[in-house]
């Protein structure tokens, strides 16, 4: 079944002088879908968000929500609701009547605001707290409150600018497993913008990977994390064993590849690419069976030669570093240490041909 | 209180206090001795002291002194509800530019032109304007603009506004600089009119800097003197009629009498200011505090 989509994005541009906040974004997203905006610091996420919400006009392209163009609405008259990354309850009211201060401007009944709120509280895990000040409440309920703030007003989509950012490591934690909850919960589309991947991962149906004001890649937190199609986002996921190199030779099952004129062979996964085409690698340094050399041979296509140059024990698992031949190093975590492998020693490294990610650019 | 409070030795803190209060006497002093003299049956320099209310009998029955007090309290009262949405909208102004310097320097200005200076600037301007909307009368037939800027409540108004502008506008951008605008935008976006986000959220947080703006007003119209007496005409408002007094007869008693009211007045405004805004200072910095530190 094909979902409609609650949010359309065209060609959007924002600049500040001559910096591109958002360089020509195309989007879509799906009712009922937990999207997740995931980039560097710097690079757009947020003028995208306030672009949808309506605290900025960019510069050209249309926004299109619920099949209906906003591009000349102010934030009042747009389906959206947002979620601050903080400072943004009203501090002179209440918990009840910051959460129903939305209903009170459509002039609804006392009596049934304060229903809603009620049921609202209890939805966000506020039960209690209802005539707390912002300044009494932890971090964690002054999200929530902004929450059920929001999401009282039952509008199509929940815009979220970093809000989890302010809390420590263990609360966001426990945040992110609500939010997914409360998203499913409600059904309504979540576009949720954050820097750190670890929350974005744990939160989204889909990410979008943005930078420089581009749309980078977007797929499911799987495709992105274990099929990234960009070098850009498995450097930004953290990925250390990037080899640069050019297309060899290709046929429509593998690719083999110069990588400073050591060949190594790749699966091809429908990769588009051709003959001495530039292209990078990239493969989890999980994914690497490492052993000593004895005898060193040379044909062997899936196997690459080094010598360790740093072995650390790190609780779960053992980092080899190991420097190749042509001067690049790579990362192998092995879950033991592996027998008669010492510092400095000749290594041979194996892999399955379907572990070397091919980057596009 | 800080680490350095907390292990300063008693006697150092009774200095500071001491200090303080010392230099405060010093400045007031004048003041102090004014309000003793005016309760002197005997007046100013007598060998004995009669204790006395009928100076300030005596100042309350002057009628030129009520009525130009009148008049100053219409000036004061006219003043108001025109500078202070000016002051909101300068203040709104400074925190949204991006050419913060530029927006301070040309509304302070007026402080940097001596009062006689800028008052008789005025009185040109007007005389001025007074000639050109004569002329455009005597072209058109329309009179009525005619006498709009003759010397009077009007020209006082407009010279008072250029004289506490920047007091307002610095109260007032002082306490905005402390909201946070995500407020707004928050507001904006639950559905409030631009109007009613700025009534409703901003304005109930930066409203003793708005009333303090007030008093502000209030005092300085009354102290004024320059701009008044030039632009009003007619030296009747308080301060001038009170200093032509004291040029014509001298210090009288009742001038210390008046004098005493005016200061007692001001003091009382001031101070309560300074506490009121003491208090809220302590309880916003209560509340951006454990706002900005939530990790609890
Ligand atoms: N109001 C502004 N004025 C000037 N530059 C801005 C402004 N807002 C954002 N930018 C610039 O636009 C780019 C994108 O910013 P932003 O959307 O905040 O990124 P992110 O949220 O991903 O950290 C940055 O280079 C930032 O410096
Ligand atoms: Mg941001």
């Amino acid at each position: 079944m094909k979902k409609n989509n609650a949010i359309e994005l065209k060609n959007l541009i924002k600049t500040y002088g001559d910096v591109y906040a958002l360089n020509d974004v195309d989007l879509n997203i799906s009712d009922g879908e937990y999207f997740v905006l995931l980039g560097p610091s710097g690079g757009g996420k947020t003028t995208l968000l306030r672009s949808i919400g309506g605290f900025i006009r960019p510069d050209s392209g249309s926004i299109v929500i619920k099949g209906k163009n906003v591009n000349n609405l102010p934030p009042d008259k747009r389906p959206t609701s947002m979620v601050f990354q903080g400072f943004a309850l009203f501090p002179h009211m209440d918990v009840v009547q910051n959460i129903g201060y939305g209903l009170k401007l459509q002039s609804i009944e006392k009596n049934i605001i304060d229903e809603k709120v009620n049921k609202m509280m209890d939805l966000v895990g506020l039960t209690g707290l209802h005539n707390r000040k912002p300044h009494e409440l932890s971090g964690g309920q002054q999200q929530r409150v902004q929450l059920a703030r929001a999401l009282i007003l039952e509008n199509d989509v929940l815009l979220l600018d970093e809000p989890l950012s302010a809390l420590d490591a263990q609360l966001r934690k426990d945040m992110c497993i609500e939010l997914k909850r409360l998203q499913k919960t409600v059904g309504i589309s979540f576009v949720h913008v954050t820097h750190n991947q670890e929350e974005a991962m744990s939160v989204a149906d889909r990410i979008a990977i943005i930078a420089d004001g581009k749309m980078i890649e977007e797929g499911t937190p799987q495709e992105i994390y274990n099929k990234p199609k960009k070098q850009f986002t498995a450097e930004f996921l953290g990925e250390k064993n990037i080899l640069i190199g050019k297309v060899h030779n290709l046929n429509k099952s593998k690719i083999i590849l110069d990588i400073n004129n050591d060949k190594i062979e790749i699966a091809n996964n429908n990769y588009n690419v051709s003959k001495n085409q530039g292209v990078s690698v990239s493969i989890k340094s999980e994914s690497i069976q490492i052993k000593k050399n004895v005898k060193p041979k040379t044909n062997e296509k899936n196997s690459i030669f080094g010598k360790v140059t740093e072995i650390t024990f790190l609780g779960q698992f053992v980092r080899y570093l190991v420097l190749l031949s042509n001067d690049q190093e790579i990362q192998v975590r092995s879950s033991e240490e592996v027998a008669n492998v010492k510092l400095n020693d000749q290594v041979i490294l194996n892999w399955k041909l379907d572990d070397f990610i091919l980057h596009n650019e | 209180m800080s680490l350095r409070d907390d292990f300063q030795p008693k006697w150092k803190l009774l200095l500071k206090w001491g200090w303080l209060s010392f230099a405060v006497f010093i400045l007031m002093a004048p003041t102090f001795y004014t309000v003793y003299i005016s309760f002197n049956e005997l007046g100013f320099g007598a060998k004995y002291y009669n204790f006395t209310f009928q100076w300030y009998e005596n100042v309350f029955s002057d009628k030129q002194l009520i009525g130009a007090l009148g008049w100053t309290m219409l000036l004061a009262i006219i003043t108001l509800p025109i500078v202070i949405p000016f002051g909101l909208l300068s203040a709104k102004l400074y925190k949204q530019s991006t050419h913060k310097v530029w927006i301070v320097f040309i509304l302070l200005s007026p402080l940097f032109v001596p009062a006689d200076i800028l008052a008789s600037a005025l009185l040109v301007f007007f005389k001025n304007l007074n000639k050109f909307f004569t002329l455009i009368g005597e072209y058109t037939g329309i009179y009525s603009l005619d006498t709009w800027f003759d010397l009077g409540i009007m020209t006082a108004v407009i010279g008072l506004i250029v004289y506490t502008l920047p007091y307002v506008f610095v109260v007032i951008m002082i306490t905005m600089a402390r909201y946070r605008n995500e407020q707004t935008e928050a507001a904006r976006d639950l559905g409030a009119s631009a109007w009613r986000a700025f009534w409703e959220i901003e304005f109930p947080q930066i409203r003793a800097g708005v009333f303090s703006a007030c008093a502000f007003v209030v005092i300085l119209t009354f102290n004024e003197y320059t701009r008044t007496s030039l632009l009003k005409g007619g030296f009747d408002t308080f301060t001038s009629v009170l200093i032509s007094q004291m040029l014509n007869t001298g210090m009288s008693e009742e001038s210390y009498a008046m004098a005493s009211i005016v200061s007692l007045v001001a003091v009382v405004i001031v101070s309560a200011i300074l506490i009121i805004t003491a208090i809220k200072t302590e309880e916003l910095e209560k509340k951006t505090r454990t706002i900005k530190e939530p990790n609890k």
